[in-house]
């Protein structure tokens, strides 16, 4: 497509005097843009910055989701969060899924993405491909892995087994059970990332590669020092979009069994799961909001180290 | 006017070296030659993603000791049809209700998310006004903000107006989102000259008629990927529509999580019904899975 | 190329528009509750198996031509739950006629405020005591009208007895079981080690059995928290627990596993309130040799029960509590025993020959009829303590039991953590 965009119009504009009617219609048009983009801010603040801000009036209180609020009652909901073991386990949990799904994920990524990276036969079926497992809701996937990971008799194990290895108990071992709601978000997630991935190895300039090869680099030389720098601000956004989401995973564990409590000790109960538990099983909305907003800061602090990281990543890069 | 042939582009010199280096990027884009090696490694990869689909369907089409028979045959069984004839209509399930209520959700969202966003990025990309720069800006940050957090006030928010258990909670709240507006004012600022628009304006063409008749047809393209990303994000949603819904008028994630928490689990009728709920988005694939991937490359290059 | 493209994605998503609309016009043309012309709907929400059929509604809208029925089924009681509370929070959305359980009736006592009045001199005494009584609020408003009660009897497998020379005939068994929890466990040693097979399915279930022997085993009466201090709940969890290292199956209930050991044999008793017989027989239809014995360690005991309640947010309350007294009348409450199990909590029914001479054939033809009345009358009058905490203390303990049973955790380790959640609940 042609992407130009023009120098400014020559047209000579007239310069009467502006009529009544005239007057109306430059205000009009003045007006005009913050009336088209009036409804995204409109949305965001009731639905977006109005209930975010709430949630820490609520936190405050002693609010029931059937009777409702009940009164001011200060940290108490923060103190009594803090105090459960299973808060602790749920953040445990958060982490160590999150660090399960995103990492393998980013260097498979990277790793299909560069085979993309070629001069394929077919490329749009490969990439159509790969693409496959996004357009499967989560709650399916994790329907289907649920049974692939079940402990006496599912599929991964009877595989297992044929090697002569022992079956794994999914549902049981916590890291075991965070290994395979990792394989859940890393099966749907995997193949889009290589995209974004492969549109950024797209971008870099062949003759980096020429200049790597004269230099004497093999294919890995390449792939580490062209085209890693060549796709970091891509794969810095990756990190984060993923940090955000992975911290916030719900519906891979909450339908891992049949009863979505996060299991018996709590082995793959994550913070969201933990928050929904509170406030919709135990109708504790105080206590809900209070979890909302440390995972909140959990967030926050997630992402403030990853700027720091990628900032000091790319600082480096630049040299 | 709109029918006729784009003005000759004047370009400044340097958006002429910007576009140079643009077509130079695509000669150069890496020509290597994929090994056997790259091949069997990307047909692995299919594989893995296929797999666990098929699976699912050999245990659909068993009874109900597939899920766990470790010699399951690897051609399907007989019983595909019976099983998601028992999936969809089991009472507690509501399954032809979730997928009206998905369906209806699903394009709802799409279009509204396209609209507001078209408008929305128009303005931001078109049209001069104060600010512009830092609401924009704004909106972008908003992206990083877990919004999701803020369910418990959203949830009595909705109570308040009796919408809990009805369709308006799911749509309203999705309406309109930061990433299609940035989506859209990035596609409009360079696809749309600023010279059409201006001349559209002398011409006595209202703003928003120009918008309508000038602005929509040409972002049609990046329109149509939002739609469709809007679309599979709004069909594969659970947490917010759990919570808000119930089993008596689900959308389909919520009815397919239903069909799990029962005393007696046949997960040859489970995955029947996840497969069956799954087939609307895989038409959509096949229909548009190229958009798909060209929408996802597109967005990556320039975030 | 790229219009052809462009051109069957807009068709693909046209399509999908015009399905969603003559989906969704089909979705609402199903929902219509509206009054017209004096008809009314009544909605009424009931989960598992309530043994509410078609014919048995159809019934009651033959008598009341005005009346349509819809009849939403929950999945399961923890679904059912949910569902009930959020939406008598929201303060609409709810059923007209609304069944909930006995497990979480103390926790909608504290907002019995929001139910109707269901107090009608119609229905004085058609419960048993304890039933009407314990859902009749501090105002003495009666908010729940009773269904089933669940006394309990030992279900178990005669083909597996016979295997280890126990005795196979139900009155046998029954003399031979007879007794305190310890010669059911005593019992169980003899089978184990016998087979090398488990006695009973879980420690969890039996557990539930031996607690709600005790009048106030987790909370006093005024609601205060006894659960970490009672010696009773200690004593219980151990012995639980210790007996289970070779009686149990170790197979949580409702698992997939623990249906399939119904057929398989992974167990070769189990506790067996009425509502269970349903469970068993529906979901082992093919496995012979379930039979049912008169007997319950301990004397009597009761497991779950529930009621019918009206939300105060409905629309016709008074027709909704109507049909909720119809529904729960004796004569109805047998129909609903012979669809599904669930054994009668009105008093009337307990003189009924359809109920006095009910025969299961599941059952190896086992008098069910007769043996739950017996179990019914060998329950204490006086029913156990259950407040608004009983609910979640007694997850908690569960989730205890099978820390345990899988292996993760002591016995120590487990009742420690126990104690420590039960604090943080207070």
């Amino acid at each position: 497509m042609t992407t130009t965009s023009a120098a400014p119009s020559r047209r000579p504009r007239s310069r009467a005097p502006l009529t009544g009617r005239q007057r109306f219609a430059n205000f009009s048009y003045r007006a005009t843009p913050y009336v088209y983009i009036s409804p995204f801010f409109i949305l965001f603040a009731v639905v977006g910055l109005f209930p975010l801000v709430y949630t820490a009036y609520v936190s405050l209180h002693e609010w029931s989701l059937v009777g409702g609020d009940a009164g001011w009652n200060g940290l108490d909901n923060y103190a009594s969060v803090l105090g459960d073991r299973k808060f602790w386990i749920a953040l445990r949990n958060s982490v160590s899924i999150f660090l399960l799904s995103s990492v393998p994920q980013i260097i498979f990524a990277l790793l299909i993405a560069s085979a993309l990276d070629t001069n394929l036969r077919a490329k749009t079926f490969w990439r159509m491909g790969v693409l496959l497992p996004y357009v499967v809701a989560p709650v399916a996937v994790a329907l289907i892995f649920g049974q692939l990971f079940a402990d006496q008799f599912g599929a991964i194990n009877n595989l297992l087994g044929t090697f002569g290895i022992p079956p794994v108990r999914w549902h049981v071992d916590p890291l075991s059970s965070h290994v395979a709601i990792a394989t859940m978000v890393n099966f749907r997630w995997t193949g889009y990332n290589s995209l974004v991935l492969l549109a950024a190895m797209q971008a870099i300039p062949r003759d980096y590669y020429e200049a790597a090869v004269i230099d004497g680099a093999g294919r890995i030389r390449q792939f580490l020092s062209v085209t890693i720098p060549g796709i970091r601000p891509t794969l810095i956004f990756v990190i984060i979009t993923s940090t955000i989401g992975g911290l916030q995973i719900f519906d891979e564990p909450r339908l891992y069994d049949q009863f979505g409590q996060g299991g018996s000790d709590s082995q793959w109960l994550t913070l969201t799961l933990y928050l929904y538990n509170l406030g919709w099983d135990r109708f504790d909305f105080g206590k809900a909001s209070a979890v909302a907003w440390l995972l909140f800061l959990v967030i926050a602090i997630f992402g403030l180290i990853n700027l720091l990281l990628s900032r000091r990543i790319s600082t480096e890069g630049t040299r | 006017m709109t029918t006729g042939p784009a003005p000759i582009p004047l370009l400044s010199p340097a958006q002429a070296a910007r576009n140079r280096r643009r077509r130079m990027r695509r000669l150069t884009v890496a020509q290597r030659k994929p090994g056997i090696l790259g091949y069997a490694f990307l047909g692995v990869v299919l594989l893995l993603s296929i797999l666990p689909l098929y699976w699912s369907l050999l245990v659909a089409s068993g009874d109900s000791t597939s899920a766990r028979d470790p010699n399951l045959s690897w051609i399907p069984g007989v019983h595909f049809i019976e099983n998601a004839y028992a999936a969809m209509t089991n009472p507690a399930v509501n399954f032809w209700k979730a997928l009206g209520n998905s369906l209806l959700v699903s394009t709802t969202v799409s279009a509204s998310v396209v609209f507001f966003s078209t408008l929305a990025g128009y303005a931001f990309a078109k049209l001069k006004f104060k600010g512009r720069g830092p609401l924009l800006v704004f909106i972008v940050a908003t992206m990083a903000v877990p919004t999701q957090l803020g369910v418990v006030p959203l949830y009595l928010l909705m109570a308040q107006y009796g919408w809990i258990d009805t369709m308006q909670a799911i749509i309203v709240p999705a309406l309109v989102n930061a990433f299609g507006v940035f989506w859209m004012t990035q596609y409009v600022q360079q696809a749309i000259p600023d010279e059409i628009i201006e001349a559209a304006r002398v011409d006595g063409a209202s703003s928003f008629r120009s918008f309508w008749s000038i602005a929509l047809p040409i972002a049609r393209p990046a329109a149509t990927m939002l739609a469709l990303f809007t679309f599979v994000a709004t069909w594969t949603n659970f947490f917010w529509p759990f919570i808000v819904l119930t089993p008596q008028n689900p959308t389909l994630p919520v009815a397919l999580s239903l069909l799990q928490a029962n005393y007696f689990v046949d997960y040859s009728v489970v995955l029947a019904g996840t497969l069956v709920a799954t087939v609307p988005l895989i038409i959509l694939f096949v229909v548009a899975g190229k958009q798909l991937v060209s929408g996802i490359m597109q967005g990556a290059v320039k975030a | 190329m790229r219009t052809t493209l462009r051109a069957r994605t807009a068709l693909g998503i046209a399509t999908i528009t015009g399905v969603a609309l003559i989906a969704s016009g089909c979705a609402s043309g199903g929902d219509n509750t509206g009054d017209e012309g004096g008809e009314i709907t009544l909605t009424i929400a009931s989960f598992n198996d309530f043994g509410y059929t078609d014919e048995l509604l159809a019934e009651y809208t033959a008598e009341n031509p005005n009346v349509k029925i819809v009849h939403n089924r929950a999945a399961t009681s923890n679904d059912a739950r949910a569902n009930f509370f959020q939406k008598l929070g929201a303060g609409s959305g709810l059923a007209d006629v609304e069944a909930i359980e006995v497990d979480w009736l103390p926790e909608m006592m504290q907002y019995s405020n929001k139910l109707y009045d269901l107090s009608d001199p119609a229905v004085d005494g058609r419960w048993l005591d304890w039933k009407a009584a314990a859902a009749t609020d501090a105002d003495g408003r009666l908010v729940g009208y009773g269904t089933d009660i669940g006394p309990e009897a030992i279900c178990y497998r005669s083909d597996l007895f016979a295997e280890a020379g126990l005795p196979t005939d139900r009155a046998e068994v029954a003399a031979y079981l007879e007794g305190d929890w310890d010669r059911y466990f005593e019992v169980g040693h003899e089978y184990v080690a016998k087979t090398g097979k488990a006695w009973y399915d879980s420690a969890g279930a039996t557990y539930q059995g031996m607690s709600n022997q005790f009048s106030n085993f987790y909370e006093k009466n005024d609601g205060t928290i006894i659960a970490t201090e009672n010696a009773d709940v200690e004593k219980t969890f151990r012995t639980v627990l210790e007996e289970s290292a070779d009686l149990s199956a170790k197979l949580g209930q409702w698992s997939d596993d623990w249906f399939g050991a119904l057929s398989t044999g992974g167990y070769a008793t189990m506790l067996c309130p009425g509502w269970m017989l349903g469970v068993i027989s529906g979901n082992a239809a093919d496995t012979t040799g379930w039979d049912i014995a008169d007997v319950f360690p301990g004397g009597g005991g009761n497991w779950g029960g529930s009621y019918l309640t009206v939300p105060a947010q409905g629309k016709h309350t008074e027709e909704a509590k109507k049909f909720a007294a119809w529904l729960t009348a004796p004569e109805q409450q047998i129909k609903a025993f012979q669809n599904a199990g669930t054994f009668p909590s009105q008093v009337a029914a307990y003189d009924d020959s359809a109920l006095t001479g009910a025969v299961n054939e599941y059952f190896n033809n086992a008098p069910v009829g007769e043996i739950l009345i017996n179990r019914a009358n060998a329950v204490d009058p006086t029913p156990p303590f259950k407040g608004p905490n009983y609910f979640k203390i007694n997850d908690a303990a569960q989730q205890a039991l099978t820390r345990v049973e899988e292996g993760q955790q002591s016995i120590d380790e487990s009742w420690a953590q126990f104690v420590s959640e039960v604090e943080a609940l207070g």
